[in-house]
């Protein structure tokens, strides 16, 4: 092709330049068609690199179980040394506690630490004599600061009702934060000991085997860790619910947590304030004021008799009985704001408590 | 020859440049997730997004949305009022949302299901008020409460029900768990126009936590009310059973003025009924037994009359005509279209609460077996 004829010269120049121009177009095609991270996310939806992410650090738990108390439960990888993050639970009692990991390998794990504010545990995978630790490379990074808000999207993963075995992957639940708040909790009859804070959700989360599962963002941050099964006393509904990442890291990290039931005041003489309840109704008859002493701190800040007392320190008060819980906490000489119904008005009183005679 | 790779390196280059700088969004700026998420031309994108809207919902309605706290009355339910699904009402605040700026609230029956005798209102400015429980609907299970001594306090703006879409974005938003902040929970509308025409449906949760609270859309405008409902049963604790299940209601209040009039005076509104038991018939529902002293004894509605349509609403089966008796209330004049004796009638009939009397007790030792209990409407 090196002979070039003068008069075909330029139509050859220009159907060779529409060769190189058509084959430059369609290997940029063939290119362009690949797919890149955008298109790839166009047909699988803006939760699936995540949740592929998490779906490699989350096991299956099998352990014993005890009458309607389920033996398994989630858990969450935190180390590459082989440590899962889970929930207190009657699965951890007994001797044989085994995790299932992403890749089906079976292994057996020992409690490491527990902490009980929080109902968790940390397990260690166990590995017989001869043969090296187990290794977990891909594994949860826990964050000081919390990772999910109000309204974000969140997703459940955990082996809800052991729907998942061996290395299939597990169950994915999509929802939004609800709300982040502390609650009274019950579990069945009996008061839960949980009184810190819980991150609501929206996506059922609330099943046998999914507590110790993994609540994740959308950038595959884990926002909490799926707690056990309990009810709200204010709604008398189950919750769906994690513990905060944030709380979990103080675990992690061995910081103490604290406990947030609000202390009786011990700096002295206890706070008295000269009010006399109503008592005929019992405990839970709501605090009516029977008789208030003269000369008292609530006789001088105004308060009468057939006052209804409806919240102090801006704490509502349901009962007689929380009324008693609620003076105790109060400090002589630390003036407080009561809130009465008198007749038809909410009125609302500053009153600063003297300390008790004796 | 290079020319050639030259040019089609140069054009590879451009083109995959462009799907690369397309847009590259992360979902917050907090360091370092281990995820990153392309929007680009995801048409999903707006997914991504949702949260800042929701959230902005919510900001917009909740001056309007008080929490409630109520103050002693029966800590056991009787029978009647027995609720399925939680062991015992609970204790906490619950929810309500103004209606009118001189003072009116409304919120849900299930809320005083105790009949507590001391109920306050907090608005989200901090005043608190003495609320007097005005009137109730039993069917759609909302109630008023009376602040004494407020005034202009913030109303939310009301959506058409004819401009809501099923599968929009709805957001529940309730005060019950205790919190100073509302709980949200985000969903879709399910269905319109659920349980006799009385209700939205959607699967944000709804629950105890929300129930007088507002069902919201994307713009913090009100849906509805969130209530219990359950469309095979009346009681003011059924459809407790259903919360957080994915099956929901609301109750809108757009273009309800002369119901929450009646409210606001004090009325108490229940189901109406004529009074019929009923047969299956052709091409409509045969008359079995008329109950004495009913709506349909008073209009003249016979035995062996049968039953075409309700004002405008056609009927199939009992089971169907339930439904549209549903969407009357005691008090209510309904036309009746019936055939007797192959001769088309209208009767005019005003509906009352219809009392079924009980059959009397059987002293017999002897079982026996008992008559199939025939539908009554």
């Amino acid at each position: 092709m090196q002979v070039k004829n003068s008069r075909s010269s330029w139509f050859e120049r220009t159907s060779q330049l529409c060769r190189t121009t058509s084959q430059a177009a369609l290997l940029a095609i063939f290119v362009a068609g690949l797919p890149t991270l955008a298109t790839a996310e166009i047909k699988s939806g803006p939760f699936a690199k995540s949740i592929a992410y998490a779906q490699a650090r989350i096991v299956k738990i099998y352990g014993a179980g005890i009458g309607r108390q389920e033996g398994y439960a989630t858990g969450i990888i935190i180390s590459s040394d082989g440590r899962i993050l889970t929930t207190q639970g009657v699965f951890l009692a007994g001797g044989s506690i085994r995790v299932v990991l992403p890749n089906g390998d079976r292994h057996y794990a020992l409690v490491e630490r527990r902490s009980h504010p929080l109902q968790a545990a940390i397990l260690k995978l166990d590995s017989p004599p001869d043969v090296p630790a187990v290794d977990t490379p891909e594994y949860f990074e826990i964050t000081e600061t919390p990772a999910a808000q109000k309204g974000d999207w969140v997703m459940g993963i955990s082996n809800a009702f052991k729907v998942a075995n061996g290395s299939e992957r597990l169950s994915v639940t999509l929802g939004v934060v609800s709300l982040r708040t502390q609650l009274e909790a019950k579990r069945g009859a009996s008061d839960v000991d949980y009184d810190q804070d819980v991150l609501l959700i929206d996506c059922i989360t609330s099943n046998p085997g999914a507590p110790g599962g993994a609540v994740i963002t959308v950038d595959g941050r884990l926002a909490g860790m799926i707690g056990k099964v309990i009810e709200s006393k204010s709604t008398q509904t189950r919750l769906n619910y994690a513990v905060p990442n944030d709380l979990l890291y103080k675990f992690l990290i061995g910081e103490p947590i604290k406990s947030t039931a609000p202390k009786t005041y011990t700096g002295g003489k206890k706070a008295v304030l000269g009010i006399r309840l109503f008592t005929l109704g019992g405990r839970r008859a709501p605090a009516y004021i029977d008789r208030v002493k003269p000369g008292s701190p609530a006789a001088k800040a105004g308060l009468r008799s057939d006052d209804l007392i409806l919240s102090i320190g801006g704490k509502r008060v349901r009962y007689a009985s929380e009324y008693k819980k609620l003076l105790a906490q109060l400090e002589p000489g630390k003036p407080v704001t009561i809130i009465v119904k008198r007749k038809a008005k909410a009125i609302t009183i500053q009153v600063t408590p003297e300390a008790a005679e004796k | 020859m290079s020319i050639r790779v030259c040019l089609a390196s140069c054009l590879t280059i451009l083109v995959s440049g462009i799907s690369f700088s397309s847009g590259v969004v992360r979902a917050d700026d907090k360091p370092t997730a281990p995820v990153t998420i392309e929007v680009g031309q995801d048409p999903a994108a707006g997914f991504l997004l949702a949260p800042k809207v929701f959230r902005a919902s919510v900001k917009k309605v909740l001056p309007s949305v008080v929490i409630i706290e109520s103050f002693g009355g029966v800590t056991s339910t009787s029978r009647k009022g027995r609720i399925r699904g939680i062991s015992r009402p609970g204790d906490g605040p619950t929810t309500g949302l103004i209606v009118s700026a001189d003072g009116y609230v409304v919120t849900s029956t299930f809320n005083f299901i105790r009949q507590p005798p001391v109920i306050t209102v907090v608005l989200q400015d901090g005043r608190q008020f003495i609320a007097k429980l005005m009137g109730r609907d039993l069917t759609r299970k909302i109630c008023i409460l009376k602040l004494e001594g407020a005034k202009e306090l913030p109303v939310p703006e009301f959506v058409d029900t004819k401009t809501v879409r099923v599968g929009q974005w709805s957001i529940s938003v309730g005060f019950g768990y205790g919190d100073q902040d509302p709980a949200m929970s985000a969903g879709i509308i399910s269905g319109k126009n659920r349980v006799s025409g009385k209700a939205i449906q959607t699967d944000s949760n709804i629950s105890p936590a929300n129930y007088g609270g507002p069902l919201i859309d994307i713009e913090g405008r009100v849906l509805g009310v969130c209530v219990p409902l359950n469309p095979r049963s009346q009681g003011t604790g059924s459809g407790v059973e259903w919360y957080d299940s994915g099956i929901g209601f609301a109750i809108p209040l757009a273009g309800t003025e002369k119901l929450l009039a009646a409210l606001k005076a004090g009325k108490t509104l229940r189901k109406g009924g004529l009074g019929v038991n009923l047969k299956p018939a052709k091409d409509g529902v045969g008359v079995l037994k008329v109950v004495p002293k009913s709506p349909a004894a008073k209009a003249g509605i016979k035995v062996g009359d049968k039953l075409i349509a309700i004002n405008e609403h056609k009927l199939i089966d009992g089971l169907q005509m339930r439904s549209v008796m549903g969407r009357f209330y005691a008090g209510d004049k309904v036309k009746v279209h019936l055939e007797r004796d192959g001769k088309p009638m209208v009767i005019d009939v005003v509906l009352e609460v219809v009392v079924v009397p009980k059959p009397k007790a059987k002293r017999k030792i002897k079982k026996k077996a008992t008559p199939k209990k025939p539908l009554s409407n």
